[in-house]
């Protein structure tokens, strides 16, 4: 008997499996969304580098040795922030010199001009941004930081100290940032260190929402044609389940794994390297990240395909699949939305139980395993309760699809699919 | 012979209606029974109870001689009334996945169902998607996955219905030479003539009771034979003859269906001097007119 289980859920599986692999919505998914990914991943470097790259502009000013101060600090750059590509100063300018940068800026030869203007008896010089547009290229601070130190510098300088002693005591200061994770220190890269989870959110989401509709759509289609009668006259429902969400689970990850792949590929491209990005190692993930990413991936993932099916189980018709993926997704939602809260608090009551409630547990989980480290009966318990939900959520559909026979054309209401529950 | 399928006072209510209310039947090997009723009757209802997709509320179902389990089934072939197939899927994976289901092996699977397919004259649709093909044509697809497994036990709600003649007799056909090897096919419809053509023994059912059941044979033999069909020229006169208790004319022809007891002999001299008689012949009422009477007024549907 239980070998019939096996093999009967394994036949299912195989079916589900082969028939989606082989469909054309399985080719044009596997090869749009990474075309599409790489296409805004160009897309977003080249607009970043048009953006925020570097631009020409050109300084003003009475005096030329502050001008030629601030526009060496300007070109030195600050960490993290561009620096402009080419500097022209005027000092003094005449007045053709200035139609030719008033020229120069409506021609977008240069994204404008910085004017400073020496006040005889102030201790500071006035200093004026003339641009042509209202995004600035460089940033204010940046403008005010070159032109502080310059003043500083200047002040130094003034006040009898050479040249090498103002250089070192003007050095820049670098702010390293370390992390500790599982016990030991890591050198972080605060933008990149939650890639992982950040990740998983996305592979989660857009499985959920491909997959998860195409089980709820599966199991409307068996229930309209009835198929399903033919196959509960041989197979039992929980097999049928089962043997739906491992076939479905099985094409999700043959698509996740040739996804994977491709990133790895990529990750180790000479474009990714021109990116700066040198293997899937740069990208910020840990050992610990790596291992735990399939098991709260898949986790959430049947969790999510188990209530798919059961909702589908539960309606008589296509469109009212449409009405449901709501419900299906809002618990991934609700996960998204509490994110920063469980990020600022990672080790807080609320952030550790919203945690163990297995529909946030793959999201919220996860993300406290890539900010800090939490204790690991947490992690395992966790797991425990996402399996065991998963267990639950495959019953509850299996006992809804089976009495679902019953049904012709009506919706089971709320006490009804209960009843359905006592039902053998 | 080998009882397949026993139903022993078996109910079924859904809600507050009452579908089947304490049916009995037996099924046996190498028989074809009909399970005959009007729409709503409970055909249905009671083949489900069969095969466990419901549980009676009262009374027993036994297969092969032991109560109902679901091991049973792979010896069963079910089919249902609404068809249902794999829209996407090729005619001869479909197949091939419900052989295996049934416990065959992948590779016998694919010798039966080519060879059902030859047999079916649909070997040219095998590599089709089954979206492509017609309704017909679908059908017979279900048919075979029914048969595929070999079942001693072959239940099919409706089989018939949306066939053309020409097919509808090459599926009978088939299930007559299956009883002949053995197995038990039990088909429900609300189609008298092929029951009657088909058919060893049968069981009316009506609002989920059974109003008449037996062997073919014995059902008609408890009614008289009472029909006169007459074919005449001339003056129609005699169908005033007080053995008569209602008739139909037609071109040329009338049908008389005489009075409990009539002197049908009688009936023939008198017309034979009003008219000039080709064919005068005494039937038993066909099962169209035992349903018909039995059931008559008192349907649902």
């Amino acid at each position: 008997m239980l070998n019939g289980l096996v093999r009967n859920t394994l036949l299912i599986a195989k079916r589900e499996y082969l028939e989606r692999v082989r469909s054309r919505v399985f080719r044009i998914t596997t090869v749009l969304v990474p075309v599409g990914m790489g296409g805004l991943a160009l897309l977003g470097g080249l607009g970043g580098r048009k953006l925020a790259g570097p631009e020409n502009m050109a300084i003003v000013s009475t005096s030329s040795t502050l001008a030629n101060d601030v526009r060496a600090t300007l070109e030195e750059g600050e960490a993290g922030a561009p620096a402009p590509q080419r500097i022209e100063v005027y000092a003094p300018a005449t007045t053709d010199d200035m139609a030719v940068l008033k020229q120069q800026i409506a021609a977008h030869q240069i994204a404008g001009y910085l004017l400073i203007d020496e006040v005889p008896g102030a201790p500071e010089p006035e200093a004026t941004w003339i641009s042509s547009s209202s995004v600035d290229f460089f940033r204010r601070e940046q403008m005010e930081g070159a032109l502080r130190s310059a003043l500083i510098r200047q002040e130094l300088l003034a006040r009898g100290m050479s040249q090498a002693q103002v250089q070192e005591l003007m050095q820049q200061v670098h702010l390293k940032t370390m992390q500790v994770k599982n016990g030991s220190m890591v050198a972080s890269n605060s933008e990149r260190s939650f890639a992982g989870a950040y990740g998983l959110i996305l592979v989660l989401y857009a499985s959920v929402l491909i997959y998860g509709i195409n089980i709820a759509r599966s199991v409307v289609e068996e229930k309209t044609s009835r198929i399903f009668e033919v196959l509960l006259s041989t197979a039992s429902p929980d097999s049928l389940m089962l043997g739906k969400l491992l076939g479905v689970g099985a094409v999700g990850l043959t698509q996740m794994g040739i996804w994977g792949g491709l990133l790895a590929f990529y990750a180790g491209s000479a474009l990714a390297a021109s990116q700066g990005i040198h293997g899937l190692a740069s990208l910020g993930l840990t050992r610990a990240e790596l291992v735990y990413f399939p098991i709260y991936f898949l986790g959430g993932f049947f969790l999510y395909s188990g209530l798919a099916a059961a909702l589908g189980s539960s309606v008589s018709g296509e469109q009212e699949v449409q009405q449901f993926s709501f419900i299906l997704i809002s618990p991934l939602v609700v996960s998204v939305v509490l994110l920063p809260y469980v990020l600022g608090n990672p080790s807080s009551t609320a952030s550790v139980v919203l945690s163990l409630i297995p529909p946030f547990t793959p999201i919220i989980m996860y993300m406290r395993i890539c900010s800090q480290t939490p204790p690991m009966w947490q992690v395992a318990l966790s797991i425990a309760l996402l399996a065991g939900s998963v267990w639950a959520m495959v019953w509850v559909a299996a006992r809804i699809y089976r009495v679902g026979v019953l049904m012709y054309g009506k919706r089971a209401t709320l006490p009804e699919m209960i009843r359905w529950m006592k039902y053998s | 012979m080998e009882t397949l399928v026993e139903l022993d006072h078996v109910s079924k209510s859904y809600e507050e209606k009452a579908a089947v209310r304490d049916l009995s039947l037996k099924i046996e090997a190498g028989s074809m029974f009909g399970l005959l009723g009007p729409n709503g009757a409970g055909k249905t209802s009671t083949i489900r109870m069969m095969i466990g997709i419901t549980l009676p509320d009262a009374g027993k179902v036994s297969l092969f001689g032991k109560p109902f389990g679901n091991p049973s089934l792979r010896r069963v072939g079910y089919l249902p009334e609404e068809r249902g197939l794999y829209k996407k899927m090729k005619v001869l994976d479909q197949l091939v996945f419900m052989g295996e289901l049934r416990g065959l092996g992948a590779l016998e699977a694919g010798r039966r169902a080519k060879a059902w397919c030859e047999r079916l004259q649909i070997a040219d649709s095998i590599n089709k998607r089954t979206e492509e093909l017609s309704k017909g044509m679908q059908q017979k697809i279900q048919f075979i996955s029914t048969l595929l497994h070999d079942p001693e036990l072959i239940i099919m709600d409706e089989p018939f219905s949306g066939l053309d003649p020409v097919n509808a007799m090459l599926l009978q056909d088939t299930l007559l030479e299956l009883k002949k090897q053995g197995n038990a096919v039990l088909f429900s419809t609300h189609r008298m003539d092929q029951v009657e053509k088909l058919c060893d023994s049968i069981c009316l059912i009506n609002r989920g009771e059974a109003v008449l059941a037996g062997g073919m044979r014995e059902v008609k033999s408890r009614y008289e034979r009472n029909r006169v069909i007459i074919h005449y020229e001339g003056g129609d006169e005699f169908l005033e003859h007080p053995a008569i208790a209602e008739y139909k004319t037609y071109a040329g022809h009338a049908e008389i269906k005489l009075k409990p007891h009539a002197d049908a002999q009688d009936l023939l001299r008198t017309a034979a001097k009003a008219a000039a008689i080709t064919k005068y012949e005494l039937v038993e009422p066909s099962l169209e007119e035992i349903f018909i009477e039995t059931v008559g007024g008192r349907s649902d549907a």
